[in-house]
């Protein structure tokens, strides 16, 4: 019997053998295909070019298992995105795991530690770097300059040479980086046009009109249903709400209070020149104690969302009208605003690039152009497959092939976007332009990168009625196209304020992480996230904040201090 | 008695058990071996290098390890506390009853919240005591202003506490409730005849009655001094409750799977599996000793 | 028992009942209200204004999931899982209850193998080391995962419930079957099996409770939603996501499903099995787990 206990201990231990096996990742890859033997090769390829050879790419894929915009009979596998890149390139696409959005950093996760990566996923700036410190990724300096079409090349160029350099180590290139409009990284007011009206108000311009305000939404019943159930300012929400952008997540941070801390002259989360051309972390300033004390006077006031950072999701109040205030990016169109229209046509939602700091300017915070990796397995047989499929994906957006009906963009293996820096500020002007009568679309055929402004500027008038200079909700018809109007209501609302304000942008020093911030960041970040979160909910005095600042320099933060200016030496 | 034959055949009843948990319990636990390495995940547990202790020495230092320890330690000692007394008083209120029906019934509806899962119940539970949840509509009715229970690090252990001893307390009186059955109906008759009244009852023959149950009930739970409750934390908590609300479980999933600190959580995991497997022996020859009892 | 029925002894009975009435009705309320949530509109839920009754009365929320195709498809999952997991913990158990249940004296073995068990309990080498053997093993995806993971962990608790219930059972057993002359098959499958219901429904129902109940190992061993059982299904309805690494698309999809009637069915239907088994298995784990866990 002894003998037969043995036998089960060597077949497990035999298994453990084998994980052992795998985890070294010899998994056999399929074998290259005919053009694409000469590796070395730097002359360019075809981007579009399809291969002989039928190949295969597994790759993870965000996947909302809710979603039922695919049409009956297609699924995430095999859709009209998935059928199209077989046919122009020959390439079938697997799946080696599937994850909600919620889930996916945890899967992504579990592949790189577990070094079971499919052959290519997206990732973020942490997971990029920390797949490079273990070896795991292809080198695509090569793959980029061969086979990325000069559109994509064009976008990515243009970004002062932030996008590439947020993928390069060590002189190589680790990831094809997605590359957003700068306006993404820009929080600007939304406010309750018609509750302003109503209450015979002003859009606050200071932070004291601010309080004016927001104190009106709350007490004087602006939504009229005779129970005081209106906040004044949304706040973040539980979880992963954030105060502010950081230099990490540095746009779309939905219902912070980004704009309320540059009023202040403050950028926490910002890597910021001390004056002398050293680096500062915007958290610990001086500004930023101003900042939190003044949110901390609102919310006492009840002026903030008393709910703030516990309520599962902010978007509810503002759809339900019961929020007249918040801070968020320009594509709100696309966030909560569709559904707060579609609740009540007449919640007139504006945008404004309000309030101003003491010098009566607006100074936001600007965001790195790149948050999404593309990023290949590095035994992969032919790492260029998934630049062909960005190529093919950036073309037919062009195009305009795919029908967002059929399922939305999302459904694109491996998407990641590529938008010319200036997109929002560009479309926004000549939607203005034709509106006007001033140029035709004719005129804008030469535009290619910004992929969408044809269909732009065919739609704009379906949905948006004369007078073309009032973009009061009034003056939409969203019920004839809500695709194109959720699109240019934000473009034109939302997009109004960039282009019409003389900004100046606070960039951060860097907006990558440090070698030793791998192993303290997480909990530094932790402690200034609680902190600030309790000064400003009145749990804490304000004066620990300088308690903070002593911590977060003891406990490593004077170092990565350094680090960050070694980073920006090179 | 040892018939010696019959060894075979107890080995072959244990095969498929020990089968199993050998695959699923202990083959992954190469994977303790982490917490000694700068873990590369390109390189696998096998060809990482070895680090030593070094990721102990940096546990110690942090604050977070610190805390998360002391959160588990208040708020697995309060459960543990409160799951000794309440389940406790209910059964002795429950026995005072006569009435048999009502008291199957009551039984029945006290075991529900047992059998569902911390996922739906965290859910249930943050929706009564939201801002605008029934909690506070019920306070402002006594002129309560309403409160964010959830936001507040002071309340978190509590809410925790009462939450978990709400779901189990019901659950957990099976035990008294049978022990009070093992107490001789002749005692109280006998007390009765002396004109002892109800309390003296209680304090004279129901407590001592049930004096080895509670004791030994007390030396089990040492085992889970360290055992705070990851489902039900998990589903409850948020940023904002993180300095008295983080226990060591919920910590190592986030630090060792979100935050990709492989070493770090798996070190921290180790400890907590060491120093529980101290307090399981210890709890184990307590009772033994105190009452003469094999908990295994 | 018999009790003087003065007035004031009476008075203490109806208290003793009212508190016992209004803390049974706490454990009710809160799947009450989850009900009322699920039948009210969609509005009255978001504001706040659902209490004890619906408002805005519809059965919306439960004509949608009957559309739903990944709700039933998971609901489908769980009860195999269920199924195959009780099953499967019930021979195993069995088996290996009794012969650890044999004193030292019968089978030398027994102190040791016990305290592997305790062991396996408490040790784990965390989820990177469990995912790779579930992979290495070909299985995930698959139930087996899910299955025997889960399985695995809760094993030991089992073992060692069922163990101190044949304990507790009375020697002459033993020396009966030895006159006869029995074999330990036999005397498991004809003496012990037929006196073991209560525990063995006991551990079942912990058993159906826990694979029913438990969320994680869908999210980690599962690589697509298709695979998930129920409760992890549930969870990813709950958990928030951080916008900042969301695409607009994505965003404004998800901000059409914040839908607080929905999930309240949803939540109310993955409750009702449970509700609906363990009133029926009452009256055994009330006997199981009072021998399987304390002996007076």
């Amino acid at each position: 019997m002894k003998r037969k206990v043995k036998a089960a201990c060597v077949v497990a231990l035999s298994a453990v053998l084998a994980l052992g096996a795998c985890s070294s990742g010899s998994e056999t890859a399929t074998e290259p295909a005919t053009e694409e033997e000469q590796t070395q090769s730097t002359e360019p390829a075809d981007p579009y070019g399809s291969y002989a050879e039928p190949m295969t790419i597994s790759i993870g894929m965000q996947v909302d298992p809710t979603d039922k915009d695919l049409p009956a009979g297609d699924t995430p596998l095999d859709n009209q995105y998935t059928r199209q890149i077989e046919e122009a390139l020959n390439i079938k696409v697997e799946h080696a795991f599937t994850a909600s959005a919620a889930n996916m950093r945890q899967k992504i996760s579990l592949a790189i530690a577990s070094n079971d990566l499919p052959d290519a996923m997206v990732v973020n700036a942490v997971e990029l770097r920390q797949m490079v410190a273990a070896g795991q990724l292809a080198d695509l300096t090569q793959v980029y300059e061969r086979y990325a079409s000069p559109e994509i090349k064009d976008i990515i160029e243009k970004t002062d040479g932030a996008a590439l350099k947020s993928v390069t180590f060590d002189g190589k290139m680790y990831a094809i980086p997605g590359v957003q409009a700068d306006a993404d990284g820009i929080h600007i007011m939304w406010i309750r046009q018609d509750w302003l009206d109503k209450l015979g108000l002003e859009p606050p311009k200071s932070m004291e009109e601010l309080a004016t305000v927001a104190r009106a939404f709350v007490e004087q019943d602006p939504d009229g249903n005779g129970s005081a159930d209106t906040i004044g300012i949304s706040g973040p929400q539980s979880g992963d709400g954030k105060m502010y952008a950081n230099f990490l997540e540095s746009k779309n941070n939905l219902y912070g209070f980004d704009a309320i801390f540059s009023a202040y002259g403050a950028f926490p989360g910002y890597w910021l020149d001390d004056g002398s051309g050293k680096p500062v972390y915007g958290s610990t300033l001086p500004e930023t104690k101003e900042a939190l004390s003044g949110l901390r006077d609102l919310y006492a006031q009840g002026l903030i969302d008393p709910e703030m950072a516990v309520r599962e999701a902010s978007d509810e109040p503002i759809i339900n009208g019961k929020s007249g205030i918040f801070f968020a990016p320009w594509w709100m169109g696309y966030g909560p605003l569709t559904n707060a229209v579609k609740n009540d046509p007449e919640a007139n939602w504006q945008a404004y690039a309000l309030p101003l700091d003491a010098g009566g300017d607006f100074r936001p915070h600007a965001a790195t152009p790149s948050t999404e990796f593309v990023v290949v397995r590095k035994d992969y047989a032919n790492p260029e497959v998934p630049m062909k499929m960005l190529n093919n994906l950036f073309k037919n957006e062009m195009e305009n092939t795919f029908d967002p009906s059929k399922g939305g963009p999302g459904f694109y293996p491996l998407r990641v976007v590529f938008a010319p820096s200036d997109e929002i500020e560009f479309t926004n002007k000549a939607i203005k332009e034709v509106l006007a009568g001033t140029k035709t679309k004719e005129d804008y055929v030469n535009d290619r990168p910004y992929k969408l402004l044809p269909s732009d500027l065919e739609n704009i008038t379906k949905i948006k009625q004369e007078p073309y200079d009032d973009w009061n909700i009034g003056t939409w018809t969203p019920d004839a196209d809500w695709g194109a109007w959720t699109r240019a209501y934000s473009i034109m609302v939302g997009g109004n304020p960039i282009v019409d304000t003389e900004m100046e942008r606070i960039n951060s020093l860097i907006y990558e992480q440090t070698p030793l911030m791998e192993s303290r960041w997480v909990n530094l970040k932790k402690m200034e996230d609680e902190m600030f979160l309790k000064i400003v909910m009145g749990v804490a005095p304000v004066d620990s904040f300088d308690q903070f600042v002593e911590d977060w320099k003891r406990q490593g933060g004077e170092q990565i201090t350094n680090e960050v200016a070694e980073a920006i030496q090179q | 008695m040892r018939i010696k034959s019959f060894d075979k055949h107890y080995y072959l009843m244990l095969l498929p058990g020990y089968l199993w948990l050998i695959v699923f319990s202990i083959v992954p636990m190469f994977g303790i071996a982490i917490a000694f390495q700068y873990f590369n995940p390109g390189k696998g547990i096998f060809h990482s290098e070895w680090a030593g202790l070094e990721h102990f020495r940096y546990m110690f230092v942090l604050k977070d390890t610190r805390e998360v320890f002391f959160n588990t330690l208040i708020i697995a000692v309060l459960k543990i506390i409160a799951h000794l007394v309440v389940p406790l008083v209910f059964a002795l209120m429950l026995n005072e009853l006569r009435k048999l029906v009502v008291k199957r019934w009551i039984q029945t509806i006290v075991y529900l919240p047992h059998f569902l899962s911390w996922v739906i119940l965290g859910g249930i539970i943050l929706d009564l005591f939201s801002y605008n949840g029934p909690v506070n509509q019920l306070g402002a009715l006594f002129g309560f202003k309403p409160t964010l229970f959830f936001a507040q690090a002071e309340l978190f252990p509590w809410l925790v506490v009462g939450s978990d001893v709400w779901k189990e307390f019901g659950f957990n009186t099976i035990i008294y409730l049978a022990a009070l059955t093992g107490i001789n109906p002749a005692l109280y008759e006998a007390a009765g005849m002396d004109g002892a009244g109800r309390w003296k009852s209680l304090w004279h023959i129901t407590l001592p009655g049930i004096r080895t149950t509670a004791v030994l009930l007390a030396v089990l739970s040492l085992g889970n001094v360290l055992n705070a409750g990851f489902d039900q934390i998990f589903n409850l908590y948020n940023p904002l409750v993180y300095s008295t609300g983080d226990i060591i479980d919920t910590w190592v999933y986030r630090t060792g799977l979100l935050n990709l600190q492989y070493e770090l959580a798996t070190a921290v995991g180790l400890l907590k599996s060491v120093i529980g497997f101290i307090l399981i022996s210890v709890s184990y020859f307590l009772a033994y000793r105190l009452i003469n009892y094999r908990i295994f | 028992m018999i009790r003087d029925r003065t007035w004031s002894s009476r008075l203490t009975d109806i208290a003793i009942l009212v508190v016992l009435i209004g803390i049974t009705l706490t454990c009710i309320l809160p799947i009450w209200y989850t009900l009322a949530l699920s039948l009210s509109s969609n509005s009255a839920a978001a504001a706040g204004q659902v209490w004890l009754w619906p408002v805005g009365f519809n059965v919306n929320a439960y004509t949608q999931i009957l559309k739903d195709t990944q709700f039933f498809g998971s609901f489908w999952i769980s009860i195999q899982r269920v199924a195959l997991g009780a099953a499967l913990n019930f021979v195993v158990v069995l088996l290996m209850a009794y012969p650890l249940s044999r004193t030292s004296r019968q089978f030398k073995a027994r102190g040791v193998l016990m305290w592997i068990l305790i062991f396996c309990m408490l040790f784990n080498g965390g989820l990177i080391p469990l995912y790779l053997t579930v992979k290495g093993l070909g299985m995930l995806n698959s139930i087996w995962a899910l299955v025997l993971v889960g399985g695995a962990q809760t094993l030991v608790f089992n073992v060692i419930l069922t163990v101190n219930f044949f304990r507790n059972l009375p020697k002459e057993l033993d020396e009966a079957a030895l006159v006869d002359g029995a074999g330990p098959w036999y005397s498991l499958f004809r003496i012990y099996l037929p006196l073991a219901v209560p525990v063995l429904a006991t551990i079942t129902l912990f058993s159906i409770v826990y694979h029913w109940n438990e969320f994680l190992y869908g999210l980690i061993f599962m690589t697509r939603e298709q695979y998930y059982p129920l409760q992890t299904y549930i969870q990813q309805l709950v958990v928030s996501v951080d916008p900042a690494t969301m695409s607009e698309d994505q965003y404004r999809r998800l901000s059409e499903l914040s839908n607080r009637t929905l999930d309240a069915a949803k939540i109310f239907i993955a409750m009702l099995p449970i509700m609906v088994v363990y009133p029926f298995l009452q009256r055994y784990f009330i006997h199981g787990i009072t021998l399987g866990s304390v002996k007076e």
